[in-house]
């Protein structure tokens, strides 16, 4: 063999030792700057072990497997997202909430698959006849189970809530979100070890969805572990258990993290429902859309999460996936500019509800979601279609171009000489905007068809989700009025039927940057309806005024739904009793079963 | 030669502090940094938004949030609880003591992040880099021995074809060859993603066993550019005055081959493999964002997006650095394969 030969190749072995001593080091440097716990088994060791392998192959094999074999009954899900830590109080993030539901499951109130509040930690869900509400509807009294314990066998009790409230009002903590702590709730107490009040400022209907609840993530923190970290550091951020949460309450507790791969979660033998049927739920962070389908084709992930309606027809024929369509609360809307505003002006023939109902009439909607959509949904009657607050009386406006053509020509906008109606010598062109997004701008395009055969032109504009959605202080396009119809998809404060788009204190302006009215619609009556619903903490009397309001929006056509957007899942046939909340999918994972 | 690596080093460090001036401005100019507070739909709004740059310090002006991820703030106070009066005192030390700051998404040390995974991203890119450089070699050479035979008509045809793949169309077509259609048809498979499957656990084998398909991704375009690269080089050295000089004195192929060619046609080799090195501590990021690969190309993806400063800015440092030192480790490398560089 040739001496050069080999001297290059002492020179790649000597290059390989150095990456590996780098690679050695870098670990090593960690613990001075995070304590070390037992926590997150950090896979330093196995890694490292095939590092070597390159220089040495012959040494992999060798190696004594040290990582053990997990076994029984193991659930994979494929996460196209990861979490960003494992904290109510720092993330927000879709894919983390939905894991309280497996390791934290604390919540006050819970939704089941029909999105119906179930009593959790609350033995029964506070209501005015139940005393559980006062008359004025400013103090809420949660009587809390006392069978429920931590993993480490301390009792969850009302001090975890009043503790949790501490900590999300700290100036010490970065947490993500005080709402709506730091607005309506004017303290949280322990009256007893098992009874929780929480005093407002005025009464509060949205309670359900905000106060200690996993809809947005302010479920309980365990305080004999985190009081301590609090006292030491004088934070929470840095917190090990942020990262690590080794102590849980839920059906499945908390067992590995490894950055960019993995998740695990092992059945809790001691969860007060009963022991899990599942030994463990397994996340695979699959960040790659058509590598996710790819591992759900070759049953490589039990459970797939965001599936494309696209992909939806050929997975139906593999026979081996159910798809679940999980109502989000999500709607694909159109919204009209109304302002009147100059900066913010939008066409004025949009001020006459006739016109806006004959836009909507000269497009077959059914038809869009049919061929965009596979059929899989279709237009949403009302803002709050799938809730308790859905008015089942609402009639859809029907696809009808004679009947728009009718509108228009009485409402003043006869049809010019090129086919374009005008009136008064203004064109009847719209500003069309909406997101990049693929399905979103072949809607546009046969919308524009649509409205061309009734005479009305279209201006069609695409911005990315990023700068579509920026707020008027961000210089947003719809924020700032810069459209006359707008595509985009919203929800209530799902399952809670609360919004605050449509009150004329939300119109943003120089005075309000953030405000969250872009259609810059402001009609008193609607205004009011809003704020008397948001007080109203009878439910029955609430869903009534929900009605009206519905019956308002659809009388003067101030919102559109082009469909209904519900999360669509692939659930594994060897899955049983998988009930997906659209509010907190994993609510039953205690439920999932695996046959072989 | 120890002189001249020293002056080399001297000369990194204004260049790295330029690099981190750079990069800093760019980062910071790049999107909203309160995007990973955010839920579903929306933006940190109103009062949280407030709060939250408060006590990140993005209040600050730019100038003083570079000397403070340079240099810390433990020797300041600054304002937590937004009254108007700095009165709790800071907690960085700043990288050039060593703390490379905390993850605003992850709540994280930075280097902790790092550090968990750098070792899966070696691990990937430098087995990969092995077998490019050996098949690339081994093809480049038999192509330059056996200009335009059989073999060498093939390789350069399937290396037009290699090297023109885009890596998601490659990366998908090998995970529905080996990982989907095998499987179905009852044959042996490669795992479609992932490290490991999880009812075994992560032992040595499932690891080598589901880094076969990142590795074919990674190697088979790179073994078609170099294979290339070493073919012409080859062929270029093979015509010259000295090769004839050694033929003719009667030495045997395989020296000529080795000793002569070779060598000389290595140098330009090292040059590029010396570039790949330092950037194998970056890691590939569709490679392991199709596989699912815990590596670091997806960490600074990831990060990206959320505008995560302290790691970005952590994660770009430590590829400027190894990038500088291969780049000094390659011109030390030529001396030994060429003695007509000398430095001084």
């Amino acid at each position: 063999m040739n001496c050069v030969f080999s001297k290059r190749n002492l020179m790649l072995l000597a290059l390989g030792a150095i990456i590996a001593l780098m690679a050695a080091c870098a670990p090593a440097v960690a613990p001075t700057t995070a304590p070390p716990t037992a926590a997150p088994a950090q896979p330093t060791a196995a890694p490292a072990q095939p590092t070597a392998a390159p220089a040495q192959p012959t040494a992999v094999p060798a190696q004594p497997t040290s990582a053990p074999s997990t076994g029984g009954k193991v659930i994979s899900i494929a996460y196209t997202q990861e979490p960003n830590n494992l904290s109510p109080l720092y993330t927000n993030q879709w894919f983390t909430a939905n894991l309280f539901d497996l390791f934290l499951a604390n919540a006050l109130i819970t939704f089941n698959d029909k999105n119906e509040p179930l009593p959790w930690i609350a033995q029964e869900i506070p209501s005015i006849e139940n005393g559980g509400i006062s008359a004025d509807g400013k103090v809420i009294t949660f009587k809390l189970r006392d069978d429920v314990k931590w993993s480490d066998g301390v009792p969850l009790t009302a001090d975890d809530y009043v503790f949790t409230w501490q900590m999300v009002m700290s100036d010490k903590n970065t947490v993500t979100s005080r709402d709506p702590f730091d607005s309506v709730v004017d303290k949280v107490e322990a009256t007893d070890p098992h009874t929780l009040v929480v005093t407002f400022k005025e009464p509060y209907a949205p309670w359900m969805t905000t106060i200690f609840s996993r809809v947005n993530s302010s479920v309980a923190l365990p305080k004999h572990i985190l009081e301590p970290v609090f006292q030491k550091d004088g934070t929470l951020d840095n917190a090990e258990w942020n990262r690590a949460p080794t102590v849980g309450v839920g059906p499945f507790l908390f067992k590995e993290w490894e950055t960019g791969s993995h998740l695990t979660f092992q059945a809790n033998p001691d969860f007060w429902m009963g022991k899990p049927k599942a030994d463990q739920i397994f996340f695979r962070i699959v960040p790659d859309d058509a590598a996710q389908l790819a591992a759900i084709k070759a049953g490589d992930v039990d459970i797939g999460v965001f599936i494309s309606p696209s992909d939806v027809p050929e997975l139906e024929k593999l026979g081996t996936v159910d798809i679940a369509k999980v109502q989000s609360g999500y709607k694909e809307s159109w919204y009209f500019n109304m302002s009147a505003d100059e900066a913010t002006k939008g066409h004025p023939a949009l001020q006459d509800a006739n016109v806006r109902r004959a836009i909507v009439m000269a497009v077959d909607r059914d038809k869009i979601d049919q061929e965009l959509l596979y059929g899989l949904t279709k237009p949403a009657l009302t803002f709050w279609d799938g809730m308790a607050q859905a008015d089942p009386n609402i009639e859809p406006i029907k696809y009808d171009p004679e009947g728009a053509k009718k509108l228009l020509d009485d409402a003043g906008w006869k049809v010019g000489a090129d086919g374009i109606r005008e009136k008064d010598g203004e064109k009847l062109k719209l500003r069309y905007l909406t997101t990049t997004r693929e399905v979103r701008k072949n809607t546009q395009a046969i919308v524009q068809q649509a409205w061309k055969a009734v005479g009305i032109d279209a201006d069609l504009v695409t911005h990315p989700s990023d700068v579509f959605f920026n707020s008027f202080g961000d210089k947003g396009p719809v924020a700032t009025g810069q459209y006359d119809v707008a595509q985009w998809s919203n929800s209530p404060k799902f399952p809670d039927p609360d919004t605050v788009d449509w009150l004329c204190s939300e119109i943003p302006s120089e005075a309000n940057p953030p405000g969250n009215n872009w259609e810059f619609i402001c009609d008193k009556d609607l205004d009011a309806l809003f704020q008397q619903q948001a007080r109203t903490v009878d439910a029955k009397a609430r869903t009534e005024l929900f009605f009206q309001i519905q019956k308002m929006i659809a009388d003067k056509v101030y919102w559109v739904s082009i469909w209904d957007d519900p999360d669509l899942w692939t659930i594994s046939k060897k899955l049983t009793d998988v009930k997906f909340s659209g509010a907190t999918p994993f609510w039953n994972a205690y439920q999932w079963d695996k046959t072989q | 030669m120890g002189r001249y690596i020293i002056r080399r080093l001297l000369q990194a460090i204004p260049l790295l502090f330029l690099i981190s001036i750079i990069v800093f401005v760019l980062i910071m100019n790049m999107g909203d940094p309160l995007v990973s507070f955010a839920g579903r739909n929306g933006q940190v709004k109103g009062k949280d938004r407030e709060r939250l740059i408060r006590q990140l310090g993005l209040d600050q002006p730019l100038y003083m949030q570079y000397i403070v991820w340079l240099i810390g703030n433990d020797w300041m106070k600054i304002d937590a609880n937004g009254d108007g009066t700095p009165d709790t005192p800071g907690e960085r030390r700043g990288v050039l003591r060593g703390d490379l700051g905390t993850s605003v998404v992850t709540k994280q040390p930075v280097l902790k992040m790092i550090g968990d995974r750098l070792p899966n991203t070696l691990l990937l890119m430098f087995t990969a880099e092995i077998v490019i450089i050996v098949f690339a070699l081994l093809l480049g050479i038999l192509s330059a021995v056996g200009q335009y035979s059989w073999y060498d008509n093939l390789f350069t045809g399937l290396s037009f074809v290699g090297f023109s793949m885009p890596v998601p169309l490659l990366a998908l077509g090998l995970i529905y060859i080996f990982g989907v259609y095998l499987k179905r048809a009852g044959l042996p498979y490669f795992p479609t993603v992932g490290m490991f499957e999880p009812s075994v656990g992560k032992t040595p084998e499932q690891v080598l066993w589901h880094m076969a398909l990142p590795i074919a991704t990674l190697a088979i375009i790179s073994i078609a550019a170099y294979s290339r690269f070493i073919r012409s080089n080859m062929l270029e050295v093979s015509s010259q005055d000295y090769m004839r000089t050694a033929r003719s004195k009667g030495l045997s192929e395989r020296l000529i081959l080795f000793k002569h060619a070779l060598k000389n046609a290595a140098l330009p080799i090292v040059t590029l493999i010396g570039l790949d090195l330092g950037f194998l501590l970056a890691g590939a990021l569709v490679t392991e964002t199709i596989f699912s690969w815990p590596g670091m190309g997806r960490l600074f993806y990831d990060h990206a997006v959320k505008s995560d400063l302290p790691v970005l800015m952590g994660i770009l440092m430590l590829i400027s650095v190894s990038v500088v030192f291969f780049q000094i480790v390659t011109d030390v490398t030529y001396t030994f394969l060429d003695p007509r560089i000398r430095y001084h």
